[in-house]
């Protein structure tokens, strides 16, 4: 999720401005929070943020907080806070960093959008398609601010997604909906769902689009651009804003192709990033690669966010198989495959995977996987670091083993 | 980072040939240095604490004192220039860094990562034709280098903690109150294999407390803490091979390990590498003399 105020200095997409779209998102989230006619949900990242818009919620996402506590390393400071308060050091960062935060009473949101604090919800919606830790998240507030605590449970890590397992959703979606009318007690517009659904398959399909322009050689935008540039895309999914956001980046970055634009000059070598990106990190990695002459063209983090099952002809269907074929939610097969395409497609040399300490939801290598890929001449390296905890992150250590992977390859 | 902008400072005249290639290591322990002319001969090596500034001491380093082959300006040996506080080099010497410290030179003419400068230090020396495997030991780290004539195919370093390295050994020896040059003879007179079990070496050392307490042998616990070391090095990834080299300070320094590798291996040829604690080092320097070669290929090994 991205935390669009910090500038990771590649410069690779300046003129779409993330910027001000995510500015005049949490101004209007900061009015929606202070006015008693308008409601506030708060929504995990990859939840069900659809239906959520159609019944008049403006929404917010915690893993958003998360991300930007890291990127401004604030999280130094509030995650001993919550580590203190029984939450332990070996769970998700994001969750220790925003309620340290919210013990602290600190939030970045104050000096980068002006608010006051972070949005007080009205209703709390989880969905552990990625993982448990956003329950225990959201029930923490649920507790401090006695709010409505709503959550969507499907099978995780499929193999494939089955009928049944759509089914199951599309019928936690409906009970959702019922729970949500009455805390608004307006019912669910039906069309209202389907222009949501809509709006969110153009901005995805569109910033699908954008991650493709990296297909290029040289590639016009890297992963650490990407983490930038998804902001509209996690937390404006089923507005117009997204779409019409999308569609001006689209437009830049195809002439930035048509120019010969590289993101990296001279790129050389040709990147995936696999797992969690380490928010407090990103200037310092992406210049690592860049000075190494190697651009991150994919990753699984920027690639979480399209969503091409949306179909406004089967709203709840369509957003069950959506958020259940996610890659955190598959298993092991489905992810060497996935990556094992997206090698080939994006003509990648190697994968970094980041083992990230507190997020083994979203850690891929600790199952052997590297050992796969690589016997299919995909070449990796892991490095130990974490989303927001850098007590977890060795800048010495990463150094050195991805120059010295890259002098491998 | 200083970077030197001064061609006669950092030695990079184009218009004179370089006849001493210098490899730099700065380790986390130890500054290692090494020379060699343009056949890649060794000409001297030395080696020094790391201390801090690092620049100052890689400068002493590289100066040497009285008759020895020094990379320094004979106006600058004594210390450093106050100008930016950057080494100026002899013309016809080039300086190339490996090891942590090595983005925080910057008057080198070139870097690189450990693993292949080890790498290149090792096969400059023992030319092999085959396929192998090199074990290096260094004060923080231990890496595992799979390795063919050519390249290095692959690679493994520790992760995260110090067990396993040379720390390790240090910290233990420090619980144990016995001087490091002493481990390895006690740990001959073992009379039982003890395993110490923990990732840590906090933990590692209070699981040598509470044995001391218990009142066993500190030849067995010297000999238990070389078996881990084994046992935290061949854990980081699968090795198969029938060619172990082993470089690096610890090796140098506590070749009981080398048995200790062996004997979990069935069989296998070990070597260790001449020069063990300077291959970094050497292959630095071999680094810049291929640099410089026509072809850009590793012709020197």
């Amino acid at each position: 999720m991205n935390p669009s105020t910090v500038d990771v200095g590649t410069a690779a997409v300046a003129a779409a401005d993330a910027k001000q779209v995510m500015r005049d998102y949490f101004a209007d989230l900061g009015a929606a929070a202070k006015d008693p006619a308008r409601k506030v949900a708060w929504c995990t990242s990859v939840g069900p943020a659809e239906i959520l818009r159609a019944m008049g919620f403006e929404v917010y996402f915690p893993e958003n907080h998360g991300a930007l506590l890291g990127a401004t390393r604030v999280s130094a400071e509030t995650i001993p806070v919550a580590n203190a308060q029984g939450y332990s050091p070996e769970i998700c960062s994001y969750l220790t960093s925003d309620i340290g935060a919210c013990l602290k009473g600190v939030t970045p949101l104050s000096k980068a959008y002006g608010l006051d604090g972070v949005p007080r919800p009205d209703v709390l919606v989880y969905c552990t398609n990625q993982c448990k830790d956003v329950m225990h998240w959201f029930a923490w507030y649920a507790r401090r601010w006695n709010v409505p605590l709503l959550g969507i449970h499907p099978p995780n890590h499929l193999p494939e997604v089955l009928p049944e397992h759509i089914a199951d959703v599309a019928s936690q979606f409906r009970r959702l909906i019922a729970q949500l009318e009455a805390i608004t007690g307006t019912p669910l517009d039906p069309e209202a769902l389907r222009l949501a659904v809509a709006r969110s398959r153009e901005a995805t399909d569109l910033w699908e689009s954008v991650l493709d322009t990296a297909r290029t050689r040289p590639a016009p935008l890297s992963f650490f651009d990407g983490t930038i540039l998804m902001g509209p895309i996690v937390v404006l999914r089923g507005t117009q804003i997204a779409t019409d956001y999308y569609r001006t980046l689209l437009a830049e970055l195809e002439a930035k192709v048509a120019a010969g634009h590289a993101a990296v000059p001279g790129e050389r070598l040709r990147i995936y990033w696999e797992g969690m990106p380490v928010w407090g990190r990103l200037r310092q990695l992406s210049d690592l690669f860049a000075g190494n002459r190697a651009t991150v063209v994919a990753s699984t983090y920027c690639n979480s966010w399209i969503f091409s099952d949306f179909d406004p002809a089967q709203p709840l269907e369509s957003m069950a198989r959506a958020y259940l074929k996610i890659f955190i939610n598959r298993d092991d097969a489905y992810k060497e495959n996935y990556i094992e395409r997206l090698a080939g497609e994006f003509g990648i040399d190697g994968v970094v995977y980041h083992a990230a300490r507190t997020c083994p939801n979203n850690s891929n290598s600790a199952y052997n996987l590297p050992q796969r890929l690589a016997a299919k001449g995909i070449p990796g390296i892991v490095i130990d670091g974490d989303l927001c905890d850098l007590r977890c992150f060795s800048d010495g250590q990463s150094t050195t083993l991805i120059e010295a992977f890259l002098e491998t390859l | 980072m200083n970077t030197a902008t001064d061609p006669a400072r950092s030695g990079s005249d184009a218009t004179v040939r370089t006849e001493v290639f210098w490899g730099v290591d700065c380790g986390s322990a130890e500054i290692k240095v090494a020379a060699i002319d343009r056949e890649g001969r060794l000409l001297t090596t030395r080696r020094c604490r790391t201390l801090f500034p690092l620049v100052e001491h890689v400068h002493r380093s590289l100066a040497g004192h009285g008759d020895e082959l020094s990379a320094i300006l004979d106006s600058d040996r004594a210390e450093l220039p106050p100008d930016g506080r950057q080494p100026s080099l002899r013309p016809g010497h080039k300086v190339f860094a490996t090891g942590y410290g090595r983005h925080h030179l910057g008057f080198v003419q070139g870097q690189l990562t450990e693993i292949k400068s080890h790498y290149l230090g090792v096969q400059h020396q023992l030319r092999l034709q085959q396929d192998y495997t090199i074990i290096d030991i260094g004060g923080q780290d231990a890496k595992v280098i799979r390795a063919t004539p050519g390249r290095v195919e692959k690679f493994a370093i520790n992760r995260k903690c110090a067990a396993g390295t040379g720390s390790f050994i240090e910290e233990l020896a420090h619980r144990l109150e016995v001087p490091m040059h002493e481990l390895p003879r006690l740990a001959a007179g073992h009379d039982k294999d003890l395993t110490l079990n923990s990732y840590c070496t906090v933990f590692s050392g209070q699981e040598v407390i509470k044995l001391l307490m218990q009142g066993e042998r500190v030849e067995n616990l010297i000999h238990a803490m070389y078996r881990s070391v084994v046992k935290r090095v061949l854990e980081m990834t699968a090795i198969d091979t029938d060619t172990l080299v082993f470089s690096g300070g610890v090796m140098n320094h506590h070749p009981i390990l080398m048995p200790l590798f062996a004997e979990r291996f069935g069989t296998v040829r070990t070597i260790l590498a001449p020069n063990a604690q300077f291959c970094g080092a050497l292959g630095a320097a071999i680094h810049g003399l291929n640099e410089e070669s026509d072809d850009g290929l590793p012709n020197h090994q």
